[in-house]
């Protein structure tokens, strides 16, 4: 091997050996047993070496490689890919949690994060992949012929990478902890080390291929505790997801496992299953809305559509990813059901360990929870990857290899793309080593932030021809400001900005986004002559690309190559 | 010089007779997109407006389908079965309706 390419591969070698000269008494995450546990262990190393191994198997020697698997994914593969990408080690352990304390006002969680895909579908996958290059801020950056508008749109994808990782390490560090006895910073150091190891062999191709097993990982170890469950609430076993129909009927009558509830208690519990019993219709409607225009909007999620053969496949692998997505969404309610059944009084202590204590009170052993653990890894380290590959590649190709060095060629772009995940790996260990209090909340305003900039700019770059840099500026910047108002507001406890306001920082696209819609319109409309005949034949080039019209008549054609990197 | 004629791309007035597939194709799946996800639990909603105690009790909270409250079931399964449906629809109805269209 070429000592180039040693040297960004030794330093997340190193990582791990220093994590493990960091060892120290772990800290107490879960009420379970505390230090190294052999049989877990044994599990998550052999996992994780068939994680870097399938990347080092999967080693690329170009660009299209690294960013987007040299688009060679098929349907189920690249399906597999976006749930695997979508569940993070939030959604894996705290979607149940959230439905616990939440009740039947957390369902909104599942529907603003399902019902985005079909505005996804509809509205981008195809289109995008005819665009056919490798990221979002690209996309938007030559749409509208315009360096503002891809460096915007890179920094937000940044922002989101950076935040969004920041917390799944967390959740890493805590299961590597737990696990392998690691002190905290151990084992962010350890988790960090696998990633970047992969990530940095692989690129896009190793990263989608891991993500197919880690599916596979999380989504049984997530859904097998559930059989012995149910039958141990007195369910029959055979589909649990349609069996805990009647224990959730029983508890909105005050029947729970341990006899009967006071009546404020069993008035409390009916409370949390009732419509309105822990948030209201406008709430219910601005957090559904903002779900789903930021899932449309999140570009490691629309990256995924650069990843495969055709545009057939990308809409297939809609559904797909639909329908594995769907299969974890269906079971997070079991578990909270469950849950309260066993325990109806518990609050976030209880939310919190709500996964990881059920093979326990399954009694599926030692070695069950150690693949359990490993398929919360995986959740985590698949986000992860997708997260930090679509940050680096705004930097590297949308800041470094099309503003800046426009010169630079394959081999050199390709270099600063795996240095800047390395970079990008380092901050985001910096900030999960030192988490700010509010991470929470901003990793739930990271849907904001998408649904509010981006989700706006893409439909009406792929959808109205008219509108041009001046409108996307003006709609992503009122986007952006409107969201870092909100979550201002939010921190300062302004009740404007508060969950229970008009405008809450983590719902703001209800109203938000469609005033970035119009913004954009109307500023289009209105600077519509000021735009240059060049750039308007660059955008009409990439229109024609997006919706499969024809060349233009012969006579027409100075359209210059839309390939070539411009500057404003 | 007479201006020269631009690209007209228009989700609501498509130009070509691929476009024009696609963005009906679009425009009935986001249809029933928007009823699955803003008038069911619109309907709870006004449903429930005569609970006293403002909590949405209502036919919806009562009725028992699967042995689930329909409100919870139509949430938390009907509509997330109702997003995977409409995706199969749409790749349905693309390849009947754009991919025989000559390019």
């Amino acid at each position: 091997m070429k000592r180039k390419t040693l040297i960004p591969l030794l330093a997340p070698l190193l990582l791990v050996l220093f994590a493990g000269d960091l060892f120290a008494t772990g800290e107490e995450i879960f009420e379970i047993e505390q230090g190294f546990k052999l049989i877990p262990a044994v599990i998550m190393i052999s996992l994780l070496c068939v994680y870097v191994g399938v990347g080092f198997l999967s080693k690329v020697s170009d660009t299209s490689g690294y960013w987007v698997a040299g688009q060679g994914i098929g349907k189920f593969g690249n399906g597999a890919a976006i749930a695997s990408d979508w569940m993070s080690a939030a959604s894996f352990m705290g979607v149940a949690g959230l439905l616990y304390l939440k009740g039947w006002f957390g369902l909104g969680y599942i529907i603003g994060w399902t019902g985005g895909y079909v505005l996804l579908l509809c509205l981008i996958a195809a289109q995008l992949r005819r665009f056919g290059k490798y990221t979002i801020p690209e996309f938007l950056g030559d749409r509208f012929d315009c360096h503002v508008v891809r460096l915007l749109a890179a920094s937000v994808t940044v922002i989101i990478a950076i935040t969004y990782a920041a917390a799944q390490f967390k959740g890493i560090g805590l299961i590597c902890g737990w696990i392998f006895g690691m002190s905290y910073t151990a084992s962010v150091f350890f988790a960090a080390g696998v990633v970047t190891a992969y990530m940095l062999i692989s690129g896009m191709a190793g990263v989608t291929r891991n993500q197919q097993i880690q599916y596979v990982v999380l989504i049984s170890a997530f859904m097998i505790p559930l059989w012995v469950l149910i039958q141990k609430a007195g369910g029959a076993g055979i589909l649990p997801q349609l069996e805990y129909g009647p224990i959730l009927s029983g508890l909105m009558e005050g029947k729970v496992a341990g006899g009967p509830l006071s009546a404020e208690e069993a008035l409390e519990l009916r409370r949390t299953f009732l419509p309105w019993g822990t948030g209201n219709f406008y709430q219910f409607i601005a957090l559904v809305f903002t779900l789903m225009v930021g899932t449309a909007g999140l570009p490691h999620i629309m990256i995924r559509f650069y990843t495969v053969k055709n545009e057939d496949i990308a809409r297939k692998s809609v559904l797909w990813g639909l329908f594995f997505i769907g299969l974890l969404y269906w079971s997070s309610p079991v578990y909270a059901v469950l849950g309260k059944f066993w325990n109806p009084n518990g609050g976030t202590t209880v939310a919190d360990v709500i996964i990881l204590s059920a093979p326990e009170r399954a009694n599926l052993g030692i070695a069950y929870i150690g693949y359990l653990a490993s398929g919360a890894m995986a959740a985590g380290l698949s986000t992860v990857a997708g997260l930090l590959m679509a940050g680096a590649s705004a930097i590297a190709h949308d800041w470094y290899a099309t503003v800046l060095r426009p010169e630079c060629t394959d081999k050199q772009a390709l270099m600063v793309g795996r240095i800047f995940t390395a970079v990008l790996c380092v901050i985001v260990i910096v900030i999960a080593l030192n988490p700010p209090a509010l991470i929470a909340q901003i990793v739930a305003m990271a849907f904001a932030i998408a649904g509010n900039t981006i989700f706006p700019a893409v439909v009406l770059g792929i959808w109205y021809s008219r509108s041009n840099k001046y409108g996307a500026l003006a709609g992503m910047v009122w986007g952006f400001g409107m969201t870092l108002l909100a979550m201002a507001g939010w921190i300062l406890k302004i009740d404007f900005f508060g969950p229970e306001g008009w405008l809450p920082a983590t719902s703001s696209a209800l109203i938000v986004c469609p005033i970035a819609f119009l913004l954009n319109i109307l500023v289009s409309n209105i600077m519509h002559e000021k735009v240059s005949e060049e750039t308007a034949d660059r955008g009409d080039s990439i229109l024609r690309k997006l919706h499969n019209l024809p060349a233009p008549l012969p006579e027409a054609g100075t359209v210059p190559d839309t390939d070539a990197p411009r500057r404003i | 010089m007479a201006a020269k004629e631009r690209v007209y791309v228009n989700f609501f007035r498509p130009s070509s007779a691929n476009m024009k597939a696609e963005a009906r194709i679009a425009a009935i799946v986001i249809l029933f997109w928007a009823l699955l996800s803003y008038l069911l639990p619109l309907c709870i909603f006004l449903a429930g407006m005569s609970d006293p105690a403002g909590m949405g009790e209502s036919f919806f909270t009562r009725t028992r389908f699967l042995g689930f409250p329909l409100h919870y079931w139509l949430i938390a399964q009907g509509c997330t079965i109702g997003y995977i449906l409409l995706c199969k629809l749409y790749c349905l109805l693309w390849d009947r309706k754009v991919s025989r269209l000559p390019r």
